[in-house]
């Protein structure tokens, strides 16, 4: 419609000197700008949902004894959508483990989603390692990527170790943006993992063809 | 224009047509539907079976001794079991009850100290309403079977059995109607499947045929029973499971009443069928 | 009793004109009311096609009615022909329809909850008279709106049509466009079958991927209400279905369709200069009236439209078969993203997510949303738009191209022994050994290798088909590569068939083995396409 009708040439502006009505219409607009603003607020608030303990998103408790064992192929938390893994030291020195990331021998919980699209990956024991079967992406039972179109190490869940007493005697860092979730070797007197399904560390990124950064 | 509305009402009459053939056809297809969809839960139930129940009702549910009772078997199809216990539903509903809920306390006169798992995710347990519901209907699948077998496990020529000596004397063996035997009823292929080929007694890559195993086997050193060739080798596996047991086997597990099973004519025709595979 | 005498004016009309004629009269003022204004001469005379007259009674529903208010008394007659519009525009609104009707049917059968979506999904197809053909209604007419949708804004493109005065007309159309990938895209998930499930599960975690992290994951939990899918999920989905992107797509198509009255149809390139604007200046001799001749038109599309959808539904097109309920713990070999997001699941083989999921379609989509008001070139005909033509074939090419690069077929390397087995045994469609004929699987032990041994036709083509692909297993690395088919009696009327694929590592000498099985019902029927 304006973009039909032609334009006269313009004329220089008269100014007009901004009147108290005028003024108050301006401010009442701001105002509705701010209303509005918080609206969407308190609307993006009342849609985030909230999680309770013990259903995924909030903390699961393993007692140390039902770690798998140093090397050997990884358990799986269904409803904690975690796997348990033990890297030992056979896992450290895997001729195939890329030597830009740093290995410790520990128990980690891997997030069971695959850090490319959200699928889930299984464990492949005849190739020893997982294998996801979206898009082919392959990662060590350390968690780092060897192959695939994944751009990062799968991710942790951050993992407390408790003794009897509650105490925490180990903790994986959460180390900002600069490392990805350590391995937590199992410490004296320990009784149990606490795996807050609620926090996930991101892996390393890791994007070169059999893995590394 | 005229084509158009000619068109137009030529469209019309087809579509009305259309709606009237797919009315007239409707019934056939939502039952064929439902037939297929009770089918396709069939195939779920039994993957869910091998999953998660094989392990302790053994393979085709014929229940292991000790560890869980029998499912495909003719007195929970046809209401004993139910009878004993006085539940007072169908078998279907003693069933999914059982399946959902588990069982807190075995039923009385039974031997068997493990409880069954309560499975319905609502009940803690790991499947969903549609999962149950698809084992009950393998579950249920069984019933013509297991009431056909009521009449004796081993159907065959009845008369006196074989006992446990492995030295009695044996008639002419039919190698045919052994392979039957040993695949059908006798249901040996039940828990002799290990091999990637299918019954484990076949040949298979990297092992001969259990005709040849059984010479082999009587030379060994660790060989512990009487046999001293093939056959008597066999019969004695069958009869006294327990005189040798192969390496990286447990003893017990092959049930021991085989020679209170079969008579003679069967144990020759078995024996004759395995002889074959070499 | 003149207090209580009733004043009936038929009867008065009777007295006055005589019975017939009084009827007549009121018949025909009926047909003026439901006409808005057409009586039954000027109706008939439309029919019959004679001159309309001065003035034309024919122009008064137009001016007194609502929905003909919304609709142009005249085309011009170069817009009258197939081309340039080839009715596409037309085309998307009638699909847009067809799914809003058939979904209100679909909504009375179906519940939003993982409880028990997929069981209404079985009782739509199982027990509800023409049930499917809802469902397979509503899935064609989707997959065509997307098409015929899409197919729009390339003519629109091609014609120059989007340029001055018309620029804002295009933005609602991107805006239409996304309105219907993403109603296309939130329906997918809701019979929550295992392949709705991750079809959507891929698309949706491109939200995840919006830097920074707090921020992704915050939009993630908002768009399926939980880190994964699940009840939340598929209710989000359902409102954005049926409520939120159907509103959305109304108020944008009425907007759109509003500015495309307001400057006329665009003519073809060479007829209208770039800024000219066509509605108000058609003159008497190029006009094309509504009365008769394009609603006839339009009549006729509308039937012979819903006979060939209804024709399709009933005798080619299915749905997809439904898969198993849906499990958020099991995902497929070989999921895929709808195919109309392909192209995003291939750009995604490139590497980073964030850049090739979220930053760069998130460049396109805007470039495509400003592009009138970027480029301003002058003319509208081809001959001086041989860039922008070109530039629109490369498009369609990248875009046919990433698709098939977003296929499984492309870089996705599971390992070879599980496809072989996935050619028999897919974990997306029913594949041939389950479309094979049950009596045809003869018990025993088959090797692939001897697929000429096997004693049928059924399963020497099965057997053949995973001897194909089973050579692809040899590699440097293997070696005794062998293939077998176990066919087993399991219960009444259930066969279980193996599929095993042993070889030996070269480097240690050591066997290897995979192995799936299925279990096939003699009644299960895949073959009748649900």
């Amino acid at each position: 419609m304006s973009d039909a009708r032609v334009l006269g040439p313009t004329e220089p502006a008269v100014s007009v000197p901004l009147s108290r009505r005028e003024f108050l219409y301006y401010l009442w607009g701001a105002s509705m700008a701010v209303f509005l603003a918080g609206s969407a607020g308190a609307s993006l608030w009342f849609m985030l949902p909230r999680f309770r303990e013990g259903e995924f998103g909030g903390v699961f408790t393993v007692p140390v004894g039902d770690a798998p064992p140093a090397d050997s192929g990884p358990k799986e938390y269904a409803a904690g959508r975690f796997w348990l893994v033990n890297v030992g030291p056979k896992t450290v020195g895997d001729p195939r483990q890329p030597h830009d990331y740093k290995m410790q021998a520990g128990v980690k919980a891997l997030y069971k989603v695959c850090v490319h699209l959200g699928c889930i990956y299984r464990w492949t024991p005849t190739n020893d390692r997982f294998e996801c079967p979206c898009h082919g992406s392959k990662y060590l039972k350390s968690g780092t990527r060897i192959d695939g179109p994944a751009r990062r190490n799968l991710d942790v869940f951050i993992m407390e170790i408790i003794d009897a007493q509650g105490k925490v005697l180990a903790r994986t860092e959460p180390g900002m943006g600069s490392n990805e979730g350590t391995a937590l070797a199992i410490p004296a007197g320990a009784v149990s993992f606490r795996i807050d399904t609620g926090r996930r560390i991101q892996g390393a990124p890791n994007s070169k063809p059999g893995g590394g950064i | 224009m005229k084509w158009q509305i000619a068109l137009g009402a030529f469209a019309t009459v087809a579509l009305v047509g259309m709606l009237g053939f797919v009315a007239a056809g409707e019934q056939a297809r939502m039952a064929s539907f439902t037939a297929a969809y009770q089918a396709r839960q069939i195939e779920a139930g039994a993957q869910l079976f091998e999953d998660n129940c094989r392990s302790c009702h053994g393979p085709q549910g014929k229940g292991i001794e000790s560890v869980a009772p029998a499912i495909n078997a003719a007195d929970l199809f046809n209401g004993q079991r139910l009878q004993a216990i006085s539940f007072p539903g169908t078998v279907e509903d003693y069933v999914r009850a059982s399946i959902a809920a588990g069982r807190p306390k075995p039923s009385a006169g039974t031997n068997y100290p493990q409880r069954m798992p309560t499975w319905a995710q609502r009940n803690g347990g790991p499947l969903r309403d549609d999962q149950i519901d698809s084992l009950v209907a393998y579950i249920m699948n069984w019933k013509d079977r297991a009431l056909a077998e009521a009449g004796g496990p081993a159907p065959g020529p009845s008369g006196p059995t074989f006992g446990t000596d492995i030295s009695a004397a044996l008639p002419a063996g039919d190698a045919s109607r052994g392979k039957t035997l040993a695949e059908g009823p006798l249901g040996c292929a039940n828990c002799h499947l290990l091999a990637p080929v299918g019954p484990a007694w076949l040949a298979q890559p990297g092992q001969q045929g259990i005709g040849t195993r059984a010479e082999t086997r009587i030379k060994q050193p660790d060989y512990t029973g009487k046999a001293t060739d093939a056959t008597r080798y066999l019969v004695e596996s069958i009869v006294q499971s327990n005189a040798y047991v192969a390496q990286g086997f447990q003893p017990n597990v092959m049930p021991q009443n085989f020679g209170q099973r079969m008579s003679a004519q069967d144990v020759a025709d078995v024996i004759a069928y395995l002889l074959t595979l070499r | 009793m003149a207090l209580f005498r009733l004043h009936i004016p038929i009867l008065d009309d009777v007295k006055a004109k005589g019975l017939r004629k009084a009827v007549a009269d009121k018949a025909d003022e009926l047909v003026t009311r439901v006409t808005a204004g057409m009586n039954t001469s000027a109706v008939r005379s439309m029919l019959r096609d004679d001159p309309p007259g001065r003035p034309n009674p024919r122009l008064t529903p137009h001016a007194e009615g609502f929905w003909l208010h919304m609709k142009p008394t005249y085309y011009h007659s170069l817009v009258d022909g197939l081309y340039p519009t080839f009715r596409l525009g037309w085309l998307s609104t009638f699909f847009f329809a067809v799914e809003i009707i058939t979904g209100v049917f679909l909504m009375f059968y179906y519940t939003p909850s993982p409880l028990v979506a997929y069981e209404n999904m079985l009782n739509l197809l199982g027990n509800v008279p023409l049930g499917r053909l809802m469902r397979d209604i509503h899935r064609l007419g989707a997959e065509l709106m997307v098409i015929v949708v899409a197919l729009h804004m390339l003519r629109t493109y091609i014609t120059g049509s989007y340029k001055k005065p018309r620029q804002f007309t295009w933005a609602t159309g991107i805006i239409l466009l996304g309105v219907t990938l993403f109603l296309s895209f939130s329906g997918y998930l809701l019979p929550w079958d295992q392949l709705s499930l991750w079809a959507v599960t891929i698309g949706a975690s491109m939200a995840e991927a919006v830097p920074p992290e707090v921020v992704g994951r915050n939009v993630n939990l908002l768009v399926r209400g939980a880190p994964e899918f699940g009840a939340n999920g598929l209710l989000r989905f359902y409102l954005l279905h049926v409520i939120a992107l159907p509103l959305a797509g109304i108020l944008a198509l009425g907007v759109h369709y509003y500015k495309v009255i307001h400057h006329g149809h665009s003519l073809p390139p060479g007829a209208e200069e770039v800024g000219e604007d066509t509605a108000t200046r058609i003159p008497m001799d190029r006009r094309v009236y509504f009365m008769p001749t394009i609603l006839t038109r339009e009549l006729w599309y509308v039937l012979g439209l819903t006979a060939l959808i209804v024709g399709a539904s009933v005798f080619f097109f299915h749905a997809p078969t439904l898969e198993p309920h849906a499990n958020p713990l099991v995902t497929p070999l070989h999921t895929t993203a709808p195919w109309y997001f392909l192209w995003l699941q291939g750009m995604l083989k490139f590497g980073d997510k964030v850049i090739w999921g979220v930053v760069v379609p998130t460049i396109l989509g805007g470039l495509l949303l400003v592009l009138p008001y970027v480029e301003v070139g002058p003319s509208r005909r081809y001959g001086d738009r041989r860039i922008g033509l070109s530039a629109a074939a490369v498009a369609v090419v990248v875009l046919a191209v990433l698709s098939y690069m977003g296929t499984p077929h492309y870089a996705v390397t599971t390992s070879p022994d599980q496809e072989a087995v996935a050619t028999l045994l897919p974990q997306t469609e029913p594949g041939p050994l389950r479309l094979a004929r049950w009596d045809a699987l003869n018990l025993g032990t088959y090797d692939a290798s001897r697929w000429q041994s096997a004693p049928n036709d059924t399963l020497r083509g099965l057997l053949s088909t995973f001897y194909l692909k089973l050579t692809e297993v040899q590699s440097k690395d293997r070696s005794d590569v062998q293939g077998l088919m176990v066919i087993e009696d399991w219960q009444t009327g259930v066969k279980k068939v193996t599929l095993r694929v042993l070889w030996k590592n070269i480097a240690d000498g050591s066997p290897g083995e995979f192995s799936q099985s299925v279990y096939l019902d003699k009644a299960s029927n895949y073959a009748q396409g649900e």
